[in-house]
């Protein structure tokens, strides 16, 4: 008998699970969505001119930025969690393979972050569309894909959030730390390139909360944003990035 | 069998244990004695992997801990009383660490029942004494039935129905022929519950041997200790 992969996502499943603040955050994502969907639509309901079907999806999804946090804040606590408890010594003492330890958190949370992120999208599409019901405004209609795939995307991105949190967790090792970190790196870069205005674009469309607003989670990309999927790549790029200094800083230190 | 080889761990500039090499054999109860900030934790967090050491190495069953195929399989370890998420219930974090190393879920229910927790399982461990604490540490080292030992004061907090309860698991554990390796500040609990001794200060060996030979050294085992220790000591109070 070994350990492995299978065991230790077992593993980390069971302690996710068992964890009742982990659902109280999931939640909290879904919550943030619908009631900016709800939000949205009854704010167009009355709204001369007639609002198009685009601007509902468009702005509807926009809760995804409230949400964001809550899925980035859990993915860390996934980590930082085992520090601040102690666990992290019979976890690793377990699994004393620290690279498949940390693989196995992120594939576990990151499944169902992403999970959350696409329900959580859907109940704020589906929340926006219910707020306009019975106004002039005209349905989107989810079997156009230019209204499904920022609902998809938005998903994705809210799910990879988690993740750029598992490794942030992993690097930080304290929560209050991380978290702020992360909210910081989300929002300062995004203000200072705002600072810039049109100059700011070429940093900005890389930037998380920019590609979300401006092409992830919008039905056509603002003019000078790279395309959904391309930003959404970026985004599973710097995921990658702070999943494999997190899993290299755990391999290295002390526990 | 644990072999620690020539070990030192330096944090910063601070050397925490210094070239320290002992054995620990099976079929005994072995003491781990020191006073404060003598490295007997640091030692315990390198044989189990925790900790990289410096120089040296430790070996658990001739192999790196992290190099065991399934280390609750061979080692069990308490380190802390307290190394449990509260918000977890004990069955939650004994069933996710049997998971992790693919045990059988009914090692759950067997080592609660060892430990006296049956009917604390389903209770968020936030709640718990520091003597509950312990022995759902211990129930976690029992999970894959190892070979091997490892407690790090394992009496802190324990009343005295549960210092006699641990000490006759021990005893129990060492006749089975596992090796049994406990760390203690309490000189005297260790004189009825250990039968060798590694004593160590400012992370070098100071004796390895039985409380047997330590106790005839001196009018008590006690005093032995304090003589042995008395260049070793960082902390002291005047008389």
């Amino acid at each position: 008998m070994t350990y492995d992969f299978r065991s230790v996502a077992r593993m980390e499943w069971i302690k996710l699970r068992s964890l009742r603040s982990a659902w109280w955050l999931l939640v909290a994502s879904m919550l943030s969505m619908v009631a900016m969907g709800i939000g949205i639509g009854l704010g167009y309901r009355g709204h001369t001119p007639v609002a198009t079907a685009d601007q509902i999806v468009n702005n509807s999804l926009g809760g995804a930025i409230l949400a964001q946090l809550f899925v980035g804040a859990l993915g860390i606590l996934v980590v930082t969690g085992e520090y601040s408890s102690g666990t992290i010594r019979a976890t690793v003492a377990a699994v004393p393979r620290r690279s498949l330890l940390l693989a196995a958190k992120a594939c576990v949370y990151g499944g169902l972050a992403i999970g959350t992120g696409l329900a959580a999208s859907l109940a704020g599409y589906l929340a926006g569309q219910l707020a306009i019901a019975g106004s002039p405004v005209p349905h989107a209609s989810l079997g156009d894909t230019a209204n499904l795939v920022p609902l998809l995307l938005t998903g994705v991105y809210l799910g990879v959030i988690g993740l750029i949190g598992v490794g942030l967790g992993a690097l930080i090792r304290h929560s209050g730390g991380a978290i702020g970190a992360l909210f910081a790196g989300l929002f300062v870069p995004m203000i200072v390139a705002g600072l810039f205005g049109e100059a700011g674009i070429p940093v900005g469309r890389f930037l998380p909360v920019l590609m979300l607003l401006n092409s992830i989670s919008v039905t056509a990309p603002v003019p000078g944003m790279i395309p959904a999927w391309a930003a959404t790549a970026v985004m599973v790029g710097y995921a990658a990035v702070a999943l494999a200094i997190g899993g290299v800083t755990l391999s290295r230190r002390d526990v | 069998m644990i072999e620690v080889r020539e070990l030192t761990k330096r944090y910063g500039s601070t050397i925490a244990v210094d070239r320290l090499s002992f054995t620990v054999g099976p079929g005994a109860v072995t003491g781990f004695l020191g006073p404060n900030g003598s490295g007997k934790s640091t030692t315990m967090r390198v044989i189990l992997g925790l900790d990289a050491p410096s120089r040296g190495d430790a070996l658990v069953g001739g192999r790196r801990y992290r190099d065991l195929p399934c280390p609750l399989r061979e080692v069990g370890a308490v380190l802390e009383a307290r190394a449990f998420h509260p918000g977890r219930t004990a069955r939650a974090h004994l069933s996710a660490l049997a998971a992790g190393n693919a045990l059988p879920p009914s090692r759950v229910d067997d080592v609660l029942d060892q430990v006296g927790l049956t009917d604390a399982a389903g209770r968020r461990v936030g709640g718990f004494s520091l003597g509950m604490a312990q022995r759902l540490g211990i129930a976690a080292a029992l999970l894959g039935d190892p070979g091997v030992l490892i407690l790090d004061e394992p009496l802190n907090g324990l009343d005295p129905e549960g210092i006699r309860w641990l000490r006759e698991l021990l005893r129990e554990l060492a006749r089975q022929g596992r090796v049994v390796l406990v760390s203690s500040h309490l000189i005297n609990e260790m004189s009825v519950t250990a039968d060798r001794l590694i004593v160590i200060g400012q992370g070098r060996l100071l004796a390895e041997t039985t409380v047997a030979d330590l106790s005839r050294r001196s009018a008590t085992l006690e005093d032995a200790f304090l003589e042995l220790t008395a260049a070793a000591t960082d902390f002291r109070g005047s008389r």
